[in-house]
C-alpha cells in the first residue's frame, strides 16, 4: 500500500507543482478568463493518458520498451522547452502588468494562450503514459487484492493536495516574491526534467553513457524512500545520475538561471519597486 | 488549437508505429511468469524462442521492484519495467534476437538486481 502510494505521489508532484504554479500566476495577472484553457490542457492530457494506456495494457498490442523509453524522453525534452517559455513568458508579462503598456500585454497573453494550453498538457502528459500505464496494472490486480489502486490513487490524490497547497501559499506572495520563487522552483524543475529525459534515451540505447555514473548515492538516498520520492517526484533527482545527465542539467541550469536572474532585475516587480498590493490590483481591473 | 494537436499526432504516430508488438492474449505460452520477491526472482522460463518476448512480471514483495533483460555483457539493458508496485503485475515486451541475456530483478530499486542467464534460441 505504501510502496504504491509513493509511486502515485512521485507521478503527480511535478505535473502538480507546474500547474499550480501556471494557475496561481494567472490568477495574481487577473486572467482568470484563461484557466478553461489550463483546465482544457490537463483534461486532455489525462484522457489521452488513461485512453491510450488502456488501449496498450488491454488491446491487442503492447508499447515495446524502447518505443516507451522514446516517448517518455521526446517528450520530457519537449516538456523543459515549453516550462522554460512559461518562466520567462511569466518574467515578461510581468513587466508589462506594471501598468501603462495595457495593450501590449493583451497580445502578450492571448500569444501565450495556445502555449499555456500545451505547458498543462505536456506538464500532465509527460508521466502521463506511464502513470497510466500503472494505474491500469493496478486495476488489474484488483480481483485479488485492491490495495494497490487504493495506494496508488491515494498518492496522486496527495500530490494534487500538495499542489494546491503550493497553489495557494504562492498566491498569497507579492508579485515580486511570487516571480522570484516560482520562476527559480521552475527552472529547477525544468532541469530535472530534461535530465530524466536524458536518462530515458540512454536507456533506450538512442544516447549512450547508460553505465558512465558521475554519482552513486542510492544508498544514502533509496528510490523507494520517502525522501527520495520527494526529490524525484518534485526536481526528478536520480541517486544514479549518469555524466550526460549532470552535464545536461548544468548545461541547462546555468544559462538559464542566468538569464532568469537578469530578467528579474531589469523587472520593475523587483524588490521594493513597486507596492505589491498595487500590482495585485492592476491587472485585475485591466482583465475586465 | 492546431500546435497541441499536431504534438498529440505525433505521440500517437509514435505510439502506433514504433511500438508495434503484439499483445495477443491467445499467445499466452509465449509469455514467461516472472515472480519478484525480497530475496527471489522466479522467471518461469529460462530459454524463450527469438522475436516478441513477453515477460509478466508479478511484485510479490513489500518494497516497489523492477525487472530488466541484460544483453550477454550484463551492462547493455534490452528492456526494463519499473515502478512495480507490491501486488502489481507488469509486462515487459521486447523483440530479442538469439544469443545469451540475464534477467533481474530489483527489489528497491537498487544495486545489481537478482540475477539469472537466460538464452534466446533460434525461432
Amino acid at each position: 500500500m505504501w510502496a504504491n502510494f509513493l509511486i502515485g505521489l512521485r507521478e503527480g508532484l511535478e505535473a502538480s507543482l507546474v500547474v499550480g504554479i501556471l494557475v496561481a500566476y494567472l490568477i495574481k495577472s487577473g486572467h482568470r478568463d484563461l484557466l478553461p484553457r489550463v483546465w482544457a490542457g490537463v483534461a486532455f492530457a489525462v484522457l489521452v493518458s488513461l485512453g491510450a494506456g488502456a488501449a496498450l495494457t488491454f488491446g491487442p498490442r503492447g508499447l515495446s520498451f524502447k518505443a516507451q523509453e522514446t516517448v517518455g524522453g521526446t517528450l520530457s525534452i519537449v516538456a523543459v522547452a515549453f516550462v522554460t517559455w512559461m518562466i520567462f513568458w511569466m518574467a515578461r508579462t510581468s513587466r508589462l502588468l506594471q501598468g501603462v503598456l495595457e495593450g501590449r500585454m493583451a497580445t502578450a497573453i492571448s500569444r501565450g494562450g495556445l502555449s499555456l494550453v500545451l505547458v498543462a498538457t505536456l506538464a500532465v502528459g509527460r508521466e502521463g503514459l506511464e502513470t497510466a500505464l500503472f494505474l491500469w496494472a493496478a486495476a488489474q490486480a484488483t480481483g485479488s487484492s485492491t490495495q494497490p489502486l487504493v495506494g496508488g490513487a491515494l498518492g496522486l490524490l496527495t500530490a494534487v493536495v500538495l499542489g494546491l497547497l503550493i497553489h495557494r501559499g504562492a498566491v498569497r506572495l507579492d508579485l515580486g516574491k511570487f516571480f522570484r520563487w516560482t520562476g527559480a522552483v521552475l527552472v529547477f524543475v525544468a532541469a530535472g526534467v530534461l535530465a530524466y529525459g536524458i536518462h530515458d534515451l540512454q536507456e533506450a540505447a538512442i544516447l549512450p553513457g547508460l553505465h558512465s555514473l558521475a554519482f552513486d548515492v542510492s544508498s544514502a538516498v533509496p528510490p523507494s524512500s520517502w525522501y527520495g520520492t520527494l526529490l524525484k517526484g518534485t526536481i526528478n533527482f536520480s541517486p544514479k545520475t549518469t555524466w550526460l545527465e549532470l552535464v545536461a542539467w548544468f548545461a541547462y541550469i546555468v544559462p538559464v538561471l542566468t538569464l532568469f536572474i537578469l530578467a528579474l532585475r531589469s523587472s520593475p516587480t523587483g524588490p521594493s519597486k513597486v507596492p505589491p498590493t498595487k500590482t495585485a490590483n492592476i491587472p485585475a481591473s485591466a482583465a475586465t | 488549437m492546431r500546435q497541441p494537436i499536431s504534438i498529440l499526432t505525433f505521440a500517437v504516430v509514435l505510439i502506433g508505429c514504433v511500438a508495434c508488438t503484439e499483445n495477443d492474449k491467445d499467445s499466452n505460452e509465449g509469455s514467461i511468469k516472472v515472480r519478484s520477491t525480497a530475496d527471489a526472482c522466479e522467471v518461469s522460463a529460462a530459454e524463450a524462442p527469438s522475436g516478441t518476448v513477453r515477460f509478466e512480471v508479478t511484485n510479490d514483495g513489500s518494497e516497489v521492484t523492477e525487472f530488466y533483460l541484460y544483453g550477454d555483457d550484463g551492462l547493455r539493458v534490452v528492456g526494463e519495467v519499473e515502478d512495480i508496485g507490491p501486488g502489481i503485475t507488469r509486462n515487459l515486451v521486447v523483440d530479442v534476437a538469439p544469443g545469451d541475456y540475464f534477467t533481474a530483478c530489483k527489489p528497491g530499486m537498487v544495486g545489481d538486481g537478482i540475477r539469472a542467464p537466460f538464452t534466446v534460441t533460434e525461432g
